[in-house]
């Protein structure tokens, strides 16, 4: 056990873990003590002096090395001078004095000091309304400078640090947050200072400038409006937006997300999403997101989507209504064995209900995915209490033929992290990632070499306590398998298991519900086009044809094709019904991600036109052809599923929403302190169990 | 061209004088080898420097940003910096620089037209005693100049003329 110490901040005993330090101490009792350059996933620096306060410590005699007693109690012995809170760590009989008159005159000081450089810009700056310098001025600051006006410190307002950051030099106040976290959390160190005293500047020289996939983050912790994105700057108030809890959906991570909505006259009245900010969960993505998942969600308002119901009508398709289109599926479907091809941006529930559509018909469910593999990762994947962060000296991590940087950037960081807490990381990879220069061991080989590469270092690797496996997108079926083996015998234990770095946000949830491989040896186009051939095809969210012109010519063979789509693509262009589904932004559901955590993802804005969610559209057709298939809420489909997967056995939306306190606190109210991540209030999600019903052994061919 | 082609033995001197596994201490001393011929680190040294270092350019651009004798644009050839501090002040430090700029035709931080000569105030050079005096930083160095008079001084820049040009 840790051992703790009992100090006394403004008069509340607290009992915190040896080398704590005094702000963490007060905040976890409530206390705020203001800070800028501080930030709780950072080592300090005590650069700001924001967080002065006065500190007293027992007096000791010296002749007997006893504390001094006054009046039986204790002598405490304040220093002649005030401490940085966020520097000092705590020591036992501490006394901290907060809001003593001292220690408020120097935080009132040092805030009028920052104020004589800052412009005065509130009414038209981004961060006005969740700025930590405009509130804790409020809280902490004079009403009036006795600074002269006429000598304010001016400079560049408007200077892209980047495509995705713009800096406005004159309301920087040199925290050096964001230079700290590019160089300690992202390790890509490519801000720095420039320059001393009133002139210091942030400046960037890579090429691309502020060449860094985390670089949204920096706009998060940044205290001030001197940093901002280019996507949302001038976009909106923070006071006028709604928040609406997500799922990032772009890579396996599976991040929380918080979309920022608001009703808007440019929309014509409509409400829009603003932007997208990173929500808590310690476990998956803990305050930070990347620039894909910041930025790239603007595809579901592309005025392009599907609107309305389309039925093909003398070889062209034709707009429909949802009962004439649901009655033409249904008619194809009935009595037909169905191929249902579908992909993993879809949830949980679409892909249950899809694949009871095929299994109810006597057909097959496929996942549209090139990546082998998803079996292994039911069997093998980490299961419940799997947290990357645990992970450090004692532990091993294997990344082959994956770049986690660009396929999984949060996966990225959190083994970077665990690898410089001394997990022994080892990397098997044909070409260099950005991961290379934490790794103690680096393989590099083509793909042909690389599963006899991993069986060669099974040795090492399996000697370690822990282990955690990825392999990514040029793996094939033989360094799969490999990967596999070496979790043999580890099946269900916490922080051990291996991670498919799939393509798609639920990929991982489409293997979980039994979906086949398109083809298990190569995953190429194919098998695919052969399987087509006189059969129903169902495709959800997958665009073969549009990816590949042998399928788009198979499709025109098949006996029918039906398409739930959000866009005119080229597969649905060849369908015979199409169907527009709702965005992951317009409706509920859930992914599983890659370390299989089943979590919620909530409406931020209503449905495009007359789409509906991809499980109410299945559950539907699935009606149409005489199945009983759930397709009145997610909730509802969830609990069916649960019921009917082992893995998923307990799980239901209200257990997906259970919240515990994590830390560092952020997001009530505080925003000085983590930044403006917000905080998780709808749910941490639950890691799925390693199925306990037998199976035949996965890994084939090997001996074990 | 590049410092590896202009001072190739100068650069592996610099480098055995640092642990093979800290090859980031060389950043200084590259960065004077940078400004020797021309004055100031142009962004091909800054390059140059980081690859060399094996760092970020975007830390070398913060050291040539911190110390004040790197110089990051083009200025006169000869840099003349004139302490101007409290002790100087006293012995007239203050009045030497302005009438050395009225001489040269040029304010404080300025350059004169042909590019040679750039003066600038700069704070304390540990040379209180011996004021007026400057400190020149040119194609050689660094060079001290003290007890000087508007007179001296404009002798001593005919002279590097002849020299530098």
């Amino acid at each position: 056990m840790t051992k703790t110490v009992t100090l006394t901040i403004d008069d509340q005993q607290v009992t915190v873990p040896e080398g704590t330090l005094i702000v963490n101490a007060a905040k976890m009792v409530g206390i705020d003590i203001p800070v800028f350059c501080y930030h709780p996933k950072m080592e300090p620096v005590g650069m700001c002096r924001q967080c002065l306060v006065e500190v007293g410590r027992p007096a000791i005699d010296r002749a007997t090395g006893q504390p001094v007693l006054e009046d039986g109690k204790p002598k405490i012995q304040f220093g002649p001078k005030l401490e940085t809170a966020c520097t000092t760590p705590v020591s036992e009989g501490m006394v901290v004095l907060t809001h003593s008159e001292k220690a408020r005159a120097a935080q009132k000081e040092i805030l009028e000091f920052l104020l004589t450089s800052h412009p005065l810009d509130c009414p038209v700056c981004d961060k006005g309304g969740e700025c930590p310098l405009q509130n804790l001025t409020l809280a902490y600051g004079p009403a009036e400078s006795r600074f002269l006006y006429s000598e304010k410190h001016h400079a560049e307002k408007h200077v892209p640090l980047g495509d995705k950051i713009w800096l406005d030099r004159e309301r920087c106040i040199q925290c050096g947050r964001c230079i700290r976290f590019q160089e300690i959390i992202a390790g890509d160190p490519v801000l720095s200072f420039y320059q001393r005293g009133r002139d210091t500047d942030i400046i960037t020289h890579s090429d691309p400038p502020f060449d860094s996939i985390f670089s949204g983050n920096t706009t998060d912790i940044c205290p001030v409006g001197a940093l901002t994105t280019a996507d949302f700057r001038f976009g909106a108030r923070p006071w006028e937006m709604k928040a609406a809890a997500s799922i990032c959906s772009l890579c396996p991570v599976g991040c929380n997300l918080t979309f920022n909505t608001r009703r808007e006259a440019k929309a014509g009245g409509k409400v829009v999403i603003k932007r997208a900010m990173p929500r808590q969960n310690e476990q998956v993505n803990e305050i930070w997101i990347c620039d894909r998942g910041r930025f790239n969600w603007h595809y579901v308002e592309d005025p392009s989507r599907l609107t309305h119901p389309l039925v093909k009508k003398d070889g062209k398709l034709e707009k429909a209504s949802w009962s004439a289109a649901i009655e033409a599926a249904g008619n194809q479907v009935k009595g037909n064995q169905v191929l249902v091809v579908a992909s993993g941006r879809l949830s949980n529930e679409d892909l249950f209900n899809l694949k009871q559509l095929a299994d109810g018909l006597g057909g097959e469910a496929l996942l549209y995915d090139s990546l082998p593999g998803g079996e292994l990762t039911t069997r093998y994947g980490v299961s419940a209490g799997t947290n990357l962060g645990d992970l450090g000296a004692g532990s091993a991590i294997l990344v082959a033929a994956a770049d986690l940087y660009h396929e999984a950037p949060i996966w990225y960081l959190r083994v970077k992290a665990a690898a410089e807490r001394g997990a022994n990381l080892v990397i098997v990879n044909p070409e260099a990632t950005r991961l290379d220069k934490y790794a103690k061991k680096l393989v590099r080989c083509g793909k042909d070499e690389a599963a006899a590469k991993v069986r060669e270092l099974a040795a090492e690797l399996t000697a370690a306590e822990n282990l955690v496996v990825f392999f990514g997108r040029t793996a094939d079926r033989n360094l799969a398998e490999d990967c596999a083996a070496l979790l043999q015998g580890r099946e269900g234990r916490a922080n051990n298991g291996l991670i498919g770095v799939w393509p798609r946000a639920n990929d991982q949830g489409a293997w979980e519900l039994g979906y086949k491989p398109v083809d298990p040896s190569t995953g190429s186009g194919q098998a695919l086009a052969q399987a087509v051939k006189g059969k129903v095809v169902y495709l959800a969210a997958a665009d073969p044809a549009g990816d590949d012109p042998q399928l788009a010519e198979a499709l025109k063979g098949a006996k029918a094709v039906i398409v739930q789509e959000l866009f005119p693509t080229k597969t649905a262009s060849l369908a015979d019904v199409v169907f527009p589904a709702q965005a992951f932004t317009e409706r509920d559901g859930s992914y599983t991600s890659g370390e299989r955590r089943v979590q919620r993802f909530y409406p931020a804005t209503p449905p495009l036109g007359e789409s509906r969610a991809d499980f109410a559209i299945a559950a539907a057709v699935a009606a149409a052809a005489g199945l009983e298939v759930e397709g009145r809420s997610a909730l509802l489909v969830m609990d069916k599923l649960a019921a009917a997967v082992p893995a998923f056995v307990g799980i239901s939306y209200r257990k997906l929403a259970e919240v515990t306190e994590q830390w560092p606190i952020v997001g009530r109210g505080d925003l000085y302190y983590g930044g403006t991540t917000y905080e998780n209030r709808q749910g941490l999600g639950v890691q799925l169990n390693v199925s306990t019903f037998k199976r035949s052994n996965v890994v084939r061919g090997r001996a074990l | 061209m590049s410092l590896a082609e202009e001072y190739p033995e100068q650069i592996q001197k610099i480098f055995a004088k640092y642990p093979p596994d800290r090859k980031q201490s060389a950043v200084m001393p590259l960065l004077h080898l940078a400004q020797l011929g021309k004055g100031f680190v142009d962004r091909h040294d800054l390059v140059e420097i980081a690859d060399l270092c094996g760092i970020t350019e975007t830390d070398v651009a913060e050291i040539v940003g911190f110390y004040t004798l790197y110089h990051d644009k083009p200025e006169g050839k000869l840099r003349i910096q004139v302490c101007t501090d409290i002790a100087c002040a006293l012995r007239g430090a203050d009045e030497f620089l302005a009438q050395l700029c009225e001489r040269l035709g040029i304010r404080p931080g300025e350059t004169t037209p042909d590019g040679l000569v750039m003066v600038e105030a700069v704070m304390c050079l540990a040379a209180c005693d011996k004021a007026p005096m400057f400190q020149v930083q040119g194609p050689d160095g660094i060079s001290y100049h003290e007890n000087m008079t508007v007179e001296k001084t404009l002798e001593f820049i005919e002279t590097a003329r002849k020299e530098v040009k």
